[in-house]
């Protein structure tokens, strides 16, 4: 890895770092934002352990930091009441604050592309499924979520049911936000398509398909 | 038995419970919304035969998922005789065979699944363990949303129904968490036995066409 790389890498690191003292220092919900903490913390270490056996692209750690960013300033408000969200609500009627759906689209959008990184790196997979199974893969994860997310509103808050701080009081909050990320995950992937087709049609398709 | 026997064996069996089942449904519409997806599963499994075939274990398992939806599908699920003896038995305060049939979906299609996975897309060692318990995780998201889609379209009344929500708020998470244990138990079954060398794991040779 350059020079180049490391100096990113580094600087993406003292930004999040930054980020993350600052909403460290007076959270709207102590509790909440320990129990959110915990899953980016172990993505941050993981990524910190494996910079060097084995590196992503940078762009792919670019995402991934832009994510966890946005994720840091919704816990930061519980998401319920993170002030872009209010602003959001009143400039258009939405009828809720809205970051924690858009947060949602974005698990999909900025983290289909390390995760099909990934697999174009560790599995023999190609073609088509290439595509496929990163959307398959932030589906099953945003499945997980969801159910984690009940479980806790659950075993923390029983009183609150299903007004608890995730789905504001939306009986169908569970099945929109996984929607949300599989919506931000293929349009990722239609881009992604977008990007390489004249390529692949340079390099591949035409010179080998038979007329 | 030869492997053909037994899978015209599997499809007769589909077959007759199948009809038996279509002939007097608590709810024609509710059953008719439940068969959409099976059908076109197995039209997909018998317009692809030639193509790709699966190995028996997974076409046995296929047609044991295909035979629980069919008896659910029969009974609106909410009223499934066999899940009200559970929910006697148990002291349960709801019918539980919708969610038994959850885990049965994680637990029989996850090795298919993985299948697929090995023979299709080439997928290797851990994550061969590790992407059927993602994709049937993803596959049940999709469900509750599609559910969630045609409930908020279609009546809201057999919306309900066909959600077979049963009152409960959770619903989704916990229908989601019992395919998502079905798909972990499978695999941790795979795995034990892989370690132990009892069973061949699915050949490279056979990746297109039939199975190694």
């Amino acid at each position: 890895m350059g020079t180049h790389n490391k100096r990113l890498l580094a600087g993406l690191l003292v930004w999040y770092v930054v980020l993350s003292l600052w909403t460290a220092y007076a959270p709207a919900d102590r509790q909440f934002w320990l129990l959110s903490s915990i899953l980016p913390s172990a993505l941050v270490l993981v990524l910190i352990g494996t910079h060097r056996s084995f590196p992503l692209s940078a762009a792919s750690y670019v995402l991934i930091t832009l994510f966890l960013s946005l994720h840091t300033i919704g816990v930061r408000y519980t998401y319920a009441e993170v002030p872009a969200g209010a602003w959001l609500d009143q400039a258009m009627p939405l009828g809720r604050n809205q970051y924690d759906r858009i947060v949602h689209f974005c698990f999909g959008f900025l983290l289909t592309f390390p995760i099909e990184e990934l697999f174009r790196l560790t599995t023999p997979v190609r073609g088509w499924l290439l595509y496929y199974l990163p959307v398959m893969t932030v589906l099953g994860l945003s499945g997980l979520w969801e159910i984690i997310e009940s479980w806790v509103a659950r075993t923390v808050h029983p009183e609150l049911g299903i007004t608890y701080l995730g789905s504001q009081g939306d009986m169908w909050d569970a099945q929109k936000d996984m929607a949300a990320a599989m919506y931000g995950s293929l349009l990722c992937m239609v881009l992604l398509l977008l990007y390489r087709r004249p390529r692949l049609g340079l390099s591949r398709s035409v010179a080998d398909s038979p007329r | 038995m030869k492997r053909i026997n037994l899978l015209l064996g599997l499809s007769a069996w589909y077959g007759l419970l199948w009809i038996v089942l279509a002939i007097a449904p608590r709810d024609r519409q509710d059953w008719f919304l439940e068969n959409l997806l099976a059908l076109s599963a197995v039209a997909t499994l018998v317009a692809t035969y030639r193509r790709f075939q699966f190995s028996t274990p997974s076409y046995v398992l296929i047609t044991a998922f295909l035979s629980l939806h069919a008896v659910g599908a029969h009974y609106t699920y909410a009223e499934v005789p066999f899940g009200f003896w559970l929910q006697q038995a148990f002291g349960l305060s709801r019918n539980p065979f919708d969610r038994l049939v959850h885990f049965a979906y994680g637990l029989f299609l996850a090795y298919p699944l993985r299948e697929l996975l090995i023979r299709l897309a080439g997928v290797q060692g851990l994550w061969s363990y590790y992407l059927p318990v993602s994709g049937m995780l993803a596959q049940s998201g999709l469900f509750e949303i599609v559910e969630a889609l045609i409930a908020e379209i279609v009546s809201p009344e057999l919306g309900a129904a066909y959600l077979g929500m049963q009152g409960d708020q959770w619903d989704a998470q916990k229908d989601m968490l019992a395919a998502f244990a079905g798909a972990l138990l499978c695999m941790v079954v795979l795995l034990v036995c892989a370690r132990f060398g009892w069973t061949a794991d699915f050949g490279s040779r056979g990746r297109r066409g039939r199975p190694a």
